[in-house]
């Protein structure tokens, strides 16, 4: 089911990749942008699994997005989009997502 | 920005979300596009704000995640209405804010004229205040096609007319003839030239006309200098008929004056108590209010007056004035000038005398000022050699 899945994002990715269009449309890729180390916005996430004021967990459509840091917050929360503010010391993508 | 106006006006509050599992209680937020903002940890529990019309919709989400849901403050527009519901008075006021400014729109409160320059503003106000439009009228009587077409019937200058009417102002903008129209001199009445003063001819030229004297020939005032009447002689040398002409020449006159002046020794000087009272008014129409203490016992004063009239706009003067009455007591003093102080200000009024006789283009050829003290004062008694044009244009009146 998984290499089914991998092929296909694959084929899907490669076609993406030959027509140009943005992925994050087509595929539905989360798009993090960090301001600074104050502000990160996550776009085209599926839903928060863990959030503590040092510790934020998002499921995306790819895996899991960690943001750590000090005093986070999350400024705003809406469906395409959510907002995080705090001092971010790291953002890391662990493995085994899918 | 917007989206805080917009969170005020339906108004918002502030929850806070204990239970098993918050993250999934946000996760059916965002699901349900219930929007969320401010989200805050703290100690096992959330703190969010949220939507009134979001929240009523969380009833279900909280049954499914088994979680608690407490209000901690209310914020918004529908919050603040609730909470001073009892102030009548309060919002009578808004309502009456929102009415008197409504009321008032329906009213021209400027009127801006442009692009005159030879007729005044003042003027166009006057005649458009004859015209039934002026500041403070209601929009509903204005004719704009009406006041450009009369505006143009009365001013011939003005060449083009515009008039417009932008919520509360009324715009005419005026375009004026810029090669203005003059009106051909009209040819001058025959005339002759007379002394205006008693002299000396010192020099003559003559334009038109024909001189009655030369120079060095002593005339008294009235005297024919030139002559516009010249007589047409045949060749029997006869004067068969008379032509007339408008005399012209440059006369000088060389002239003997004498200027006398007088200085009294006593004088009365002002000397300032230094008790003053100032007298705020208000001026509405013809009646004036006076404020603060009116009442003063003194003998000799000085009153000045400033005066400030309210207005709306550039040109929309209020019948309403404000200011402010100085009343300065003082009290005169009998003195009098030693003979060197009045000598003195006799020696400046002469200079002052014959600076003002040299703006006038007179020439000073000789000044001699004698000065006679008497008991009460000293007189000033000055003899001039003057040059100075000296001819009057007389029309003549029994030409044909």
């Amino acid at each position: 089911m998984c290499g089914f899945f991998m092929e296909n994002r694959t084929l899907k990715s490669r076609l993406t990749d030959a027509s140009g269009l943005p992925k994050d449309v087509i595929l539905g890729v989360p798009i993090v942008s960090i301001t600074g180390q104050s502000e990160a916005s996550i776009e085209n996430y599926r839903g928060i699994l863990e959030y503590t004021d040092k510790f934020i967990r998002v499921q995306t459509k790819l895996g899991r997005i960690h943001v750590i840091g000090r005093g986070l917050q999350i400024e705003h929360y809406t469906n395409d989009e959510m907002k995080i503010t705090g001092h971010i010391s790291g953002i890391e993508f662990p493995e085994g997502g899918c | 920005m917007l989206v805080v106006f917009l969170h005020f006006l339906q108004g918002y509050l502030k929850i806070r979300v204990t239970g098993y599992s918050p993250e999934r209680f946000l996760n059916l937020c965002k699901n349900k596009k219930i929007a969320i903002w401010g989200l805050e940890s703290s100690h096992n529990a959330y703190d969010m704000y949220l939507p009134v019309s979001g929240f009523r919709k969380l009833k279900p989400i909280l049954k499914k995640t088994q979680t608690k849901v407490s209000i901690l403050e209310r914020f918004g527009l529908p919050f603040f209405f609730h909470r001073y519901r009892k102030r009548k008075f309060f919002f009578a006021g808004i309502a009456a804010c929102i009415l008197i400014i409504y009321s008032m729109t329906f009213f021209i409160w400027d009127i801006d004229i442009e692009g005159n320059q030879s007729i005044s503003t003042e003027v166009l106000l006057r005649y458009l205040e004859t015209e039934q439009v002026y500041h403070g009228m209601t929009k509903g009587g204005i004719n704009c096609a009406q006041i450009g077409k009369k505006i143009r019937q009365e001013f011939d200058e003005i060449i083009w007319v515009s008039v417009s009417m932008d919520g509360t102002r009324l715009f005419v903008h005026v375009k004026e003839n810029a090669d203005t129209f003059t009106k051909p001199e009209e040819e001058p009445a025959p005339s002759d030239i007379i002394a205006v003063k008693d002299g000396t001819i010192v020099e003559i030229i003559t334009r038109s006309g024909i001189p009655q004297v030369t120079v060095g020939s002593a005339v008294n005032k009235g005297d024919l200098l030139v002559s516009g009447t010249i007589d047409v002689l045949n060749d029997a040398k006869e004067v068969i008929s008379h032509h007339y002409v408008t005399a012209d020449a440059d006369i000088v006159i060389q002239t003997t004056e004498i200027h006398e002046d007088y200085i009294e020794k006593e004088y009365s000087k002002k000397i300032y108590t230094g008790k003053k009272r100032k007298i705020p008014y208000i001026e509405v129409g013809k009646h004036t209010i006076q404020l603060g203490i009116r009442k003063h016992n003194f003998n000799q004063k000085e009153q000045q007056t400033t005066k400030h009239q309210l207005q709306l706009s550039e040109n929309f003067y209020l019948p309403i004035s404000f200011g402010q009455k100085l009343i300065t007591e003082y009290r005169l003093k009998t003195c009098s000038y030693t003979d060197s102080e009045m000598e003195a200000i006799l020696k400046k009024k002469f200079e002052q005398y014959c600076q003002e006789l040299e703006e006038k283009q007179v020439q000073i050829l000789e000044k001699h000022l004698e000065i006679l003290p008497d008991e009460h004062g000293m007189k000033g008694i000055a003899a001039l050699q003057l040059l100075e044009s000296a001819g009057f244009q007389r029309k003549i009146i029994d030409f044909e």
